[in-house]
């Protein structure tokens, strides 16, 4: 579902690559935890999947399209087949739960009789039915990022990047957001997730891919967040 | 694409700017009256143009001798300019106006101006031999050619005020054209200021848009059709200005040109013929700078 291959990304503002010949390669389906120190090239690597970024070497392919050889008018077709959630939540405060979930397929064109099938049937898959209505600012911070989600995943992404989804939660929430990430994974969603929280990645034993300095320093099938914990 | 959305987007955009939207459409009104002026102007001289065009081209005042004493133009030397004339090359009719006809002319030119038609008489205008001339002779040729002729007082090249009057026009025109241009260019930086403005307070709706896979061009066109409905509004308004100015102070300013019969007044007519034209402009203006702004300067 995704590979990169011998990847570098440098950015003419930095002395040393953010990204340094990485090779990674995630089937579909999988649950990646990408984890390093601030400035190890997390953020990078989410962004080169998005072509947020492109890469300066290397080839990133994401089902099945080469992410930086993509014309530009199909940028949006990949964005469509990525879903991502971010820590900020990033929801619009003007719009109700509903609203924000619709808007994502609204500005694709998804005719309305879709959007008011589809969307309901998302916010009780991330546990918010009977919110429809709230506006984000009367919701928790683990509801909001449920809103987040729902509107990540409303258009059945193939991928669902998550970048730090449970910095700005308490624990118990983030293992509520951690279940819910894990059930969207057995849909069949491949989900890779960029965190700092040790405590999940311990839990939850997944494959775990370490970068430092922008470059992958471990890559573990079933890892924990320290080395020898 | 969904009408709907974008029209809400469109709506919302103006109403979060309001401030700048509001001067964006006035800078735009400002800048197409100017220019619905000088488009006015245009017409105004094509009209008078046309229509001096038809009247003599050279006017031969004859001496106070001819003009009291041959009101027929059977003697020489009067008879014989008017033979001189018609068989002179490029002259296409040669018509004589005795004092009564000069007079009875003057008279119905001055309709208007009661105290200066009380101030004419008959003794006190010259007998004319009114010239029509083709393409292929100046008039300056006709005035060399007969000036200082015994029974000729003066000669009027008839063309030279015609395009004294249409050059002040002109200029009218340019400077009128110029000032349009000048507005013209702040609401362009008004139009593009504003766009980047409504793209920085909508970031995270783009922002989202962009990272859903929401396409460039239905990400832009709330922007753009912002622009272009702020600009239609201004011509909008524009027009509507014009016919304030038009009732205001048109009309009585170009009283005394319009008595004359040099120009025809400026009627609603002129505003309507104007008015399809600045919509034109002012939608191909603001969706022109609307488009390169976003592609420029912001990250869509």
């Amino acid at each position: 579902m995704i590979r990169l291959e011998h990847v570098s990304k440098t950015y003419k503002t930095l002395a040393r690559p953010a990204l340094d010949d990485v090779s990674v390669s995630v089937d579909k389906g999988e649950f990646v935890f990408l984890i390093g120190p601030s400035g190890s090239g997390k953020s990078t690597f989410l962004q080169l999947l998005l072509r947020e970024e492109v890469p300066t070497r290397g080839r990133v392919i994401v089902a099945d399209w080469n992410v930086a050889k993509l014309p530009r008018r199909r940028v949006p077709k990949l964005r469509q087949r990525v879903g991502c959630v971010f820590q900020d939540f990033r929801l619009l405060n003007n719009k109700t739960v509903f609203g924000n979930v619709a808007f994502a397929l609204e500005v694709i064109g998804k005719p309305r009789h879709t959007i008011r099938k589809v969307v309901p049937e998302v916010l009780q898959l991330v546990g918010l039915d009977g919110k429809a209505d709230r506006m984000p600012v009367e919701l928790s911070g683990g509801e909001q990022q449920r809103v987040a989600i729902a509107r990540a995943f409303v258009n059945r992404p193939l991928v669902l990047m998550c970048d730090e989804p449970t910095g700005n939660l308490d624990p118990d929430t983030s293992q509520d957001i951690m279940l819910l990430l894990e059930r969207i994974n057995r849909t069949g969603t491949t989900l890779v997730m960029a965190t700092h929280d040790h405590s999940i990645v311990d839990s939850m034993r997944r494959r775990v891919v370490e970068l430092s300095h922008g470059q992958v320093i471990r890559d573990d099938a079933r890892g924990v967040y320290g080395v020898g914990r | 694409m969904r009408a709907s959305f974008v029209s809400s987007e469109v709506v919302n955009g103006l109403r979060r700017n309001v401030s700048m939207t509001i001067a964006m459409i006035l800078t735009t009104a400002v800048s197409l009256t100017l220019l619905g002026g000088g488009l006015i102007v245009v017409r105004k001289v094509d009209q008078a143009q046309e229509s001096l065009r038809n009247a003599a081209d050279v006017v031969v005042y004859m001496n106070e001798n001819v003009s009291a004493n041959d009101p027929e133009c059977a003697n020489d030397p009067c008879a014989g300019l008017r033979s001189e004339l018609e068989q002179a090359s490029g002259v296409q009719s040669v018509q004589y106006l005795n004092r009564q006809a000069i007079f009875d002319r003057a008279t119905e030119e001055f309709s208007n101006q009661p105290q200066l038609q009380e101030l004419v008489r008959p003794k006190a205008l010259p007998a004319a031999l009114w010239v029509e001339l083709g393409d292929n002779v100046t008039p300056q040729a006709v005035k060399k050619q007969f000036e200082g002729r015994a029974g000729i007082g003066s000669i009027n090249d008839q063309s030279q005020f015609v395009r004294n009057m249409v050059n002040k026009l002109n200029d009218v025109r340019d400077g009128t054209f110029l000032i349009a241009a000048l507005q013209a260019f702040a609401a362009l930086l008004l139009i593009s200021n504003t766009i980047q403005l409504s793209a920085f307070n909508r970031r995270t709706e783009t922002g989202i848009m962009r990272l859903v896979g929401a396409s460039r061009w239905y990400t832009q066109l709330p922007f753009l059709l912002e622009a272009m409905v702020s600009g239609i509004i201004g011509s909008v308004a524009a027009t509507g200005l014009l016919m304030v100015l038009k009732e205001a102070f048109l009309d009585g300013l170009m009283k005394p040109l319009t008595n004359a019969n040099l120009l025809t007044a400026v009627s609603y007519a002129d505003v309507a013929f104007v008015a399809p034209i600045l919509v034109l402009v002012a939608s191909a203006i603001s969706g022109l700078t609307g488009y390169l702004t976003l592609r420029l300067y912001v990250r869509i």
